[in-house]
C-alpha cells in the first residue's frame, strides 16, 4: 500500500477511536473514568485483530481490550445481526474485575460486518462487596455479566437491563456509562462508514493486514537491535494485612525470532484478598512495561504486541483460578511492570526506570453528616514518588504505572466533611543515587463529625521502600497511622469522630551508585 | 473624521491598523521589537500615521492593544524572582500537581518547572473551611515574620493562595492588605482575586502566572498609556484579553494572565466580525501559519470560550504538560502543521508531516538558509502552488535548487517521485488539520459537518479548500487584510469582562441570598473595569451563566441563561439550559440525577462597535495574469494565476484556479469556484 494512502487512512483510524474516547471520558459518571481516563477505546477487523486503540487511557484496560475483543468476536461469529451490541464483565475474558464492563459493537455497511468497535470503561458500581479486597471469592464481589448481547437489534434486552439495574446500587450512573458507551460505539460506526466511502474501501481488511503486519515487523526489528539472553527480575512488596508478595520475572530476549517473552514462574501463589490478578491484565501491564522502553511511539495493535508473549504459572498470582477473588487486582497489578525494569535494566538501562512506590494508596469514606446525612465518598487516591532515570531524578507525587489524578482538596472537601491539614512533600524520601528517586508525600485529615465513620485505605508498601537500581538506594518506605499508630489491615477500618490518619506514601529508587 | 488605531504585537511582526470612520483602512507591518516592544510599536504607528498624512492627535477614537509581552515572558522565564504564600502544609501545591503522568507511555517524562521555587515558597497558619467558615484567621506575629521573611527573599512579586479562598477571599486579603503596607514595591495578588474558582492547583497556578508577569506587563501598560499621552493621542489605551474582551490598561496591568492568548483571539474576532456582516451564523476560523495552524469553532457569530488552558507545554501539543490557567480564554486548537512542518519517514515506512518544523530560520528548504528537509511551503513550491518569483510580491525569492534538493531523500525513501511525495506531504498536513479540526470540535458537541472555513495567515488559504473538503464543508472565506486580521480583529470588539466565582450548591436548593450576593459583586466588579475603558454604567450589558453539572461528576458544562437569574429564580429555565447543553455535548441525559452549580459567570459588554465596511474599488472584471504548471492535483496542470487586486467585486473564477497577493496565495482546486464579494472576500464554493 502507499505510504501516503496508508498514513492518511491509519492515523484517520486512531483518530476515531481517541475522539470516542475522550467524549466517554468526559461523559462518565464514574469518578475513575473523568479523574484517571480509567477507560480504553479500540476497533477490530472481521477477524477479531485489533487494528488502531485510542491514544488515551491506563496501561490495564488498554491492553486487555484486545484480548475480549478478539473473544467476543470468536464467540458471536455469525450470530450478530445489526443493531446487536455484546457485552461482558467476565475478570478472565476482560480486565481482571467486575467493575469494568466491556461493550463490542459490530459495525454493519448494509447487511454486511465492516469491523467491531469495542470499549471498556471502570464503572461506579456493580454490586456485591464494593470497593475493596476483602471479599472471600469472585461471586461475593459482584454482578457477573457474562458475554451477552446487551442490544439485539437495535431494541434494549430487556431481561439483561433489569437484571443490571437490580443488582448495582447506583443504577443511574451505571446505565447512563453504559449508554454512553452504546451512543460512543455509534458514533464510531459513522465515522468509519464514512472514512471508507471517502477513499472507496469494502472493508478494512487489506488495511488492517498492512497496519498489523507493518507493526509486527517494526516491533520485531526493534527486539532484534537487542542483546539476547535470559534477564532475571525480582521485585518484593507489602500489601495490606502484611502479606509479602514475590514476583519474579525471566525476560528471554529472542533475537532470531524478534520476540521477547516474560515468565513469572517463582511469583507467589494465588491468595486469599482480593488482590488476585487475571492473566490478561498481567499480560497488559506487562506489555506495557516493555512497550514503554522498546517503541513507545509505535501505535497499539495486534500487531505490536504480537512479538511479546506473558507466561505465568495457573493458580499464581498472576494468573489467579477461579474463584478467586480480584477485586482490588490493581494492588499487584500495578508492581507487574517493577521486576520486568528491573530485567530490562541489564538491556537498556538508559531507558528504563528504578522501583517506584507502585499501586496508588486509595480512600473511600462512609459517615455522617452534620445534617446526619449519611454520606459515601467517592475513591479518592495518592502517589508516592517514581523512580529515578538514567539522566534524571524521579518525578515526586506522581503515579506509575498507572495514571491517576488526585481528586483536588478543594473538591474533597466540599464534597463531605473532611478537612486535611497537610498535603506537603515528603523531602528526602527518594531513594539517593546518581540521579534520586521521586519524593512521596505526607497528608494527615480528619472529619469534622459526631458520629464513627468508616475508612477503607489501601496503602501498601509499608514494609518495606522501593528497591533502587545499579547501586541507588532505596526510597523510603510508607507509613499509615491513626492517631500516631501504625495500623496494617484489609479491611474497612472503624474510626472515631476525632480520630487523625496520616499517610506518608513511598518515595521512588534511586538510581546508579552517588559515589560514582 | 475620526481614527481608531489598532497594533498587535506577534512574536514575529507588529501589526498596525488604522481606520478612519469610513472604514478605510491604513496598515503597517513591521518587525518586532524584542529589546523594547513598545519601539516597533510607535515605529509603525508612526509609519501609518505618516501614510494617512494625520498627527497623533487627530486619533479621536480608540487606541487597541494586543500583545505578546505576557506569552514571551512565560516562554523564556525571564521574570522577576516571585514568591507565594500558601496555607500552612499545602506549600508544594505547585510541586506536587495532580500527581498525573499526561503521557502515559513515556518513561522519560518531565514537568514544566513552577514558577515559584521552593526557596520562594512561604506558609502561614491560617484556614477557610469549604463552606466559607473561617477557622483559623492569620496571626498578626505570623505575618509580622512573613514580611521579613519576603524581604530578605528578594522577590518582586508574590502570589497570595490560601485553600478555600474562593468560598471566602477574607484570609488572602488581610494577608495582602499586611503586605502593600510592608513592602509598597512589591507586586501583589490573591488568588480570590485572579481566579476565584474552587480546586486548588489549577488557582494556583493561574495566580503565580498572574503574579509572575505583573512586574513587566504593569511597567510596560504604564510606559505604553504615558507615552500615547505624551504624543498627543486622545485617549489612554484598551487591552485585548485571551477572552475576547477589551479592558483598559490598569485592569489588564492587575491581570496579566488574561492577556496570554491576545492576538490569536483577536484573530477569532475578526472572524466573527465577518460572519456579522456575511450573515453566517456558524463557522470554523482556519489559522495556518509558519509553524502552526489554529482553528477555533464560531457558534451564532460568537466564539467558544474555554475556562482552562495551558502555557509553556513540555510537550508542544500535549493536554497536561504545561501550566494550568483558568481564565476565559478564546477556545482554540493548536496543530502542529504550518509552512515550515518537517516531513519525514517514520520507522514504519509512513510519511508524517511535522509537529517539529523549520521555524523561520534556516525555514524550509526553499528559502535558502540551509534548510535541508522538505517542508510543506518546499512541497507548495514543487507543485507550483506558489511562485518562487512572487513570494512576499516578490521581495523573497525562493530557492528552487534547494527544495528539489531536499526531496531528493525523501522522495528515494518513499520511492515515490518527488512530485508524488510533495503531493503526499500537501495530502498529510491537509488530512492531520482536519482530523485536529474533527477532534476539537466532536469534543465540544459540535457537529462539524458543511460548516464554513474562515481562511486566514500566510498558508491558510492554500490549504483551506482541501480542509474544508475533509470537513465536508463547501464554503471558504478569505477575508481581505488577512495578513493584519488580527489587530483589525482588536478594532470591531466591544469593551467586554469576563468573571468567574466558585460557589457549589444544587440547583434545586440554591441560597439565593447568597447567589445575588455574588452576582452583585461581579457585576460591581465588570461594571467598573468597563467604566475605566470608557463604557457608561448604564451601556453596560449582561449575560449571566455557570458551570455545571450532574451531582457526583467531575467535570462541568458552560451554561449561559437566559436572562438575570436573580430577578425571578428561573431554577426549571436553568435546569433546562443545562440539560440542552449536556445533551449536545454528550447525546444523552441522565434521568433522576440532582443539578448542581460549581461555578457562577457574569460577562459584561459596553456597546457594539458602530462599522462601516470599506468601499471596495470595483473595477472591470480581470483576466488572469499568467497561467503556470501546477501538479497539486494532477500532473502537469496549466493553472490560471489571478492577481487578487485585480479582481472585481462579483467576479466569478473557477478553479482550478491561483489567487496571489502579497501575503498569502488562495488556491482554488478543480470543482471549486469562487466569487468575491461586496467586503472584498474571496468566497469559494465546491460544486
Amino acid at each position: 500500500m502507499d505510504p501516503v494512502e496508508l498514513e492518511i487512512l491509519w492515523s484517520n483510524l486512531i483518530g476515531i477511536v481517541t475522539e470516542r474516547s475522550k467524549a466517554l471520558q468526559r461523559i462518565a459518571f464514574s469518578p475513575i473514568v473523568r479523574e484517571a481516563g480509567d477507560l480504553a477505546c479500540a476497533l477490530f477487523d472481521r477477524r477479531g485483530r485489533m487494528v488502531a486503540q485510542a491514544n488515551t487511557g491506563t496501561p490495564g484496560h488498554i491492553n486487555s481490550l484486545a484480548f475480549a475483543g478478539a473473544h467476543l468476536v470468536k464467540l458471536f461469529d455469525g450470530k450478530c445481526e445489526p443493531g446487536d451490541v455484546l457485552i461482558t464483565n467476565d475478570p478472565w475474558l476482560s480486565a481482571g474485575h467486575f467493575f469494568d464492563i466491556t461493550l463490542l459493537t459490530p459495525i454493519y455497511d448494509g447487511d454486511k460486518i465492516l469491523a467491531y468497535i469495542g470499549s471498556t470503561i471502570h464503572h461506579t458500581d456493580i454490586g456485591g462487596y464494593g470497593i475493596g479486597a476483602g471479599a472471600r471469592d469472585v461471586h461475593e464481589e459482584g454482578l457477573w455479566i457474562p458475554p451477552l448481547k446487551f442490544y439485539e437489534r437495535g431494541v434494549p434486552n430487556a431481561v439483561l437491563h433489569a437484571m443490571i439495574g437490580r443488582n448495582v446500587r447506583t443504577p443511574d450512573a451505571v446505565f447512563g456509562d453504559l449508554a454512553a458507551q452504546v451512543s460512543s460505539g455509534h458514533a464510531a460506526a459513522d465515522h468509519l462508514i464514512a472514512l471508507c466511502r471517502r477513499h472507496g474501501l469494502e472493508d478494512i481488511e487489506t488495511l488492517s493486514d498492512e497496519i498489523i503486519a507493518r507493526s509486527e515487523e517494526a516491533t520485531r526489528a526493534a527486539i532484534r537491535k537487542l542483546k539476547p539472553g535470559v534477564y532475571h527480575g525480582e521485585s518484593q512488596f507489602d500489601v495490606p494485612g502484611g502479606e509479602i508478595i514475590t514476583l519474579k520475572t525471566a525476560l528471554t530476549v529472542d533475537t532470531d525470532k524478534g520476540s521477547i517473552t516474560v515468565d513469572f514462574d517463582g511469583s507467589s501463589m494465588q491468595t486469599s484478598t482480593g488482590i488476585n490478578v487475571v492473566l490478561n491484565y498481567t499480560h497488559a501491564y506487562s506489555t506495557f512495561a516493555i512497550r514503554s522502553c522498546l517503541n513507545p511511539e509505535l501505535p497499539n495493535n495486534t500487531g505490536s504486541l504480537a512479538p511479546i508473549e506473558i507466561k505465568a504459572p495457573e493458580g499464581s498470582i498472576v494468573n489467579c483460578r477461579y474463584p478467586a477473588p480480584v477485586n482490588a487486582r490493581h494492588v499487584v497489578g500495578m508492581y507487574v511492570p517493577m521486576p520486568i525494569l528491573k530485567a530490562l535494566y541489564q538491556v537498556m538501562p538508559e531507558r528504563v526506570l528504578a522501583e517506584g512506590s507502585g499501586a496508588v494508596w486509595t480512600m473511600q469514606i462512609q459517615g455522617k453528616k452534620a445534617d446526619g446525612n449519611a454520606f459515601t465518598s467517592s475513591m479518592f487516591n495518592y502517589s508516592g514518588g517514581m523512580g529515578a532515570r538514567a539522566t534524571k531524578p524521579g518525578p515526586s507525587a506522581t503515579c506509575y504505572p498507572t495514571g491517576v489524578a488526585a481528586v483536588p482538596i478543594e473538591i474533597l472537601e466540599a464534597a463531605m466533611p473532611i478537612v486535611f491539614d497537610r498535603k506537603e512533600l515528603r523531602r528526602g524520601s527518594g531513594g539517593q543515587g546518581r540521579t534520586a528517586g521521586g519524593d512521596g508525600q505526607i497528608i494527615q485529615f480528619r472529619l469534622l463529625t459526631d458520629a464513627p465513620w468508616l475508612l477503607n485505605a489501601v496503602p501498601s508498601r509499608l514494609g518495606q521502600g522501593p528497591d533502587g537500581i545499579g547501586g541507588g538506594a532505596a526510597g523510603q518506605k510508607g507509613v499509615f497511622q491513626v492517631n500516631g499508630r501504625d495500623v496494617s489491615e484489609p479491611r474497612k477500618l472503624t474510626m472515631q469522630p476525632e480520630d487523625v490518619v496520616l499517610l506518608e506514601t513511598p518515595g521512588g529508587g534511586g538510581f546508579g551508585s552517588s559515589n560514582y | 473624521m475620526t481614527y481608531s488605531l489598532a497594533v498587535d504585537i506577534g512574536g514575529t511582526f507588529t501589526d498596525i491598523v488604522l481606520r478612519n470612520d469610513a472604514g478605510a483602512l491604513t496598515v503597517d507591518k513591521t518587525l518586532t521589537t524584542h529589546h523594547d516592544l513598545l519601539e516597533g510599536f510607535f515605529h509603525g504607528v508612526h509609519s501609518v500615521l505618516s501614510k494617512a498624512a494625520i498627527d497623533p492627535n487627530n486619533v479621536d477614537g480608540v487606541v487597541v492593544h494586543a500583545t505578546t509581552v505576557v506569552t514571551n515572558a512565560l516562554i523564556e522565564r525571564k521574570g522577576q524572582p516571585t514568591a507565594m504564600v500558601t496555607t500552612e502544609g499545602f506549600r508544594d501545591v505547585l510541586f506536587i500537581r495532580n500527581e498525573h503522568r499526561y503521557e502515559m507511555y513515556d518513561p522519560q517524562i518531565e514537568f514544566p518547572e513552577p514558577l515559584v521555587p521552593q526557596e520562594l515558597t512561604f506558609s502561614i497558619a491560617e484556614r477557610t473551611l469549604a463552606d466559607g467558615r473561617i477557622m483559623a484567621k492569620p496571626a498578626e506575629k505570623d505575618i509580622a515574620s512573613l514580611v521579613s521573611q519576603l524581604k530578605a527573599s528578594g522577590a518582586k512579586a508574590v502570589a497570595i493562595c490560601f485553600l478555600n479562598s474562593f468560598a471566602n477571599p477574607e484570609n488572602e486579603r488581610q494577608v495582602a492588605t499586611a503586605l502593600r503596607q510592608a513592602l509598597p514595591d512589591l507586586f501583589i495578588c490573591t488568588s480570590s482575586d485572579v481566579a476565584p474558582q474552587i480546586r486548588e492547583y489549577p488557582r494556583a497556578s493561574t495566580t503565580t502566572v498572574n503574579a509572575y508577569t505583573m512586574p513587566i506587563s504593569q511597567p510596560y501598560l504604564k510606559r505604553l498609556s504615558e507615552r500615547l499621552e505624551t504624543e498627543g493621542f486622545a485617549n489612554t489605551p484598551l487591552i485585548m484579553l485571551s477572552s475576547g474582551g477589551v479592558v483598559g490598561a490598569e485592569t489588564a496591568g492587575r491581570n496579566p494572565v488574561r492577556m496570554i492568548e491576545s492576538g490569536p483571539a483577536a484573530g477569532a474576532l475578526a472572524a466573527c466580525h465577518y460572519a456579522e456582516l456575511l450573515k453566517i451564523d456558524r463557522l470554523m476560523s482556519f489559522d495556518m501559519g509558519g509553524t502552526t495552524a489554529k482553528a477555533c469553532l464560531i457558534e451564532n457569530r460568537v466564539p467558544l470560550v474555554t475556562g482552562l488552558f495551558e502555557v509553556d507545554r513540555r510537550y508542544r501539543f500535549k493536554d497536561g504538560s504545561g501550566l494550568p490557567v483558568t481564565v476565559p480564554s478564546i477556545d482554540m486548537i493548536e496543530i502542529g502543521a504550518g509552512g515550515g512542518s518537517i516531513a519525514h519517514v517514520d520507522d514504519l515506512g509512513l510519511l508524517k508531516v511535522g509537529p517539529e518544523s523549520a521555524g523561520s530560520m534556516p525555514g524550509p528548504a526553499c528559502y535558502g538558509r540551509g534548510g535541508a528537509n522538505p517542508t510543506v511551503t518546499d512541497a507548495d513550491l514543487m507543485l507550483g502552488l506558489i511562485d518562487a518569483d512572487n513570494f512576499l510580491g516578490g521581495d523573497m525569492k525562493l530557492d528552487r535548487p534547494a527544495m528539489q534538493k531536499a526531496f531528493d531523500r525523501l522522495a528515494g525513501e518513499l520511492k515515490l517521485s518527488p512530485v508524488e511525495a510533495a503531493r503526499g506531504i500537501y495530502r498529510v498536513v491537509t488530512e492531520a488539520m482536519a482530523s485536529a479540526a474533527r477532534a476539537h470540535a466532536t469534543d465540544r458537541g459540535i457537529d462539524y459537518r458543511g460548516l464554513p472555513l474562515f481562511a486566514f495567515g500566510g498558508a491558510g488559504p492554500l490549504h483551506a479548500c482541501g480542509v474544508a473538503a475533509l470537513l465536508q464543508s463547501a464554503s471558504v472565506i478569505v477575508p481581505p487584510q488577512s495578513s493584519v486580521l488580527s489587530a483589525f480583529g482588536t478594532l470591531v470588539t466591544p469593551v467586554r469582562l469576563d468573571l468567574v466565582r466558585s460557589d457549589l450548591g444544587r440547583l434545586n436548593d440554591l441560597d439565593w441570598d447568597r447567589v445575588n450576593r455574588i452576582l452583585g459583586e461581579l457585576t460591581k466588579e465588570a461594571t467598573e473595569a468597563l467604566a475605566e475603558a470608557g463604557c457608561a454604567p448604564q451601556d453596560v450589558r449582561f449575560e449571566f451563566g455557570a458551570d455545571m453539572r450532574y451531582v457526583g461528576q467531575q467535570h462541568e458544562v458552560p451554561v449561559t441563561f437566559e436572562a438575570d437569574p436573580r430577578s425571578n429564580h428561573d431554577i426549571s429555565g436553568i435546569a433546562s439550559r443545562f440539560e440542552t447543553a449536556y445533551r449536545t455535548l454528550y447525546g444523552v441525559t441522565p434521568s433522576h440525577v440532582g443539578i448542581e452549580i460549581v461555578t457562577w459567570r457574569v460577562t459584561a459588554r459596553g456597546p457594539l462597535v458602530p462599522f462601516k465596511a470599506p468601499a471596495n474599488a470595483a473595477s472591470k472584471a480581470a483576466a488572469p495574469k499568467r497561467h503556470r504548471t501546477v501538479h497539486a492535483w494532477e500532473d502537469n496542470q496549466q493553472v490560471a494565476v489571478y492577481a487578487r487586486a485585480d479582481l472585481a467585486v462579483g467576479q466569478k473564477t473557477e478553479g482550478p484556479a491561483i489567487i496571489e497577493e502579497r501575503e498569502t496565495t488562495t488556491a482554488l482546486p478543480p470543482g471549486w469556484s469562487a466569487v468575491i464579494d461586496s467586503y472584498g472576500c474571496i468566497v469559494a464554493t465546491k460544486g
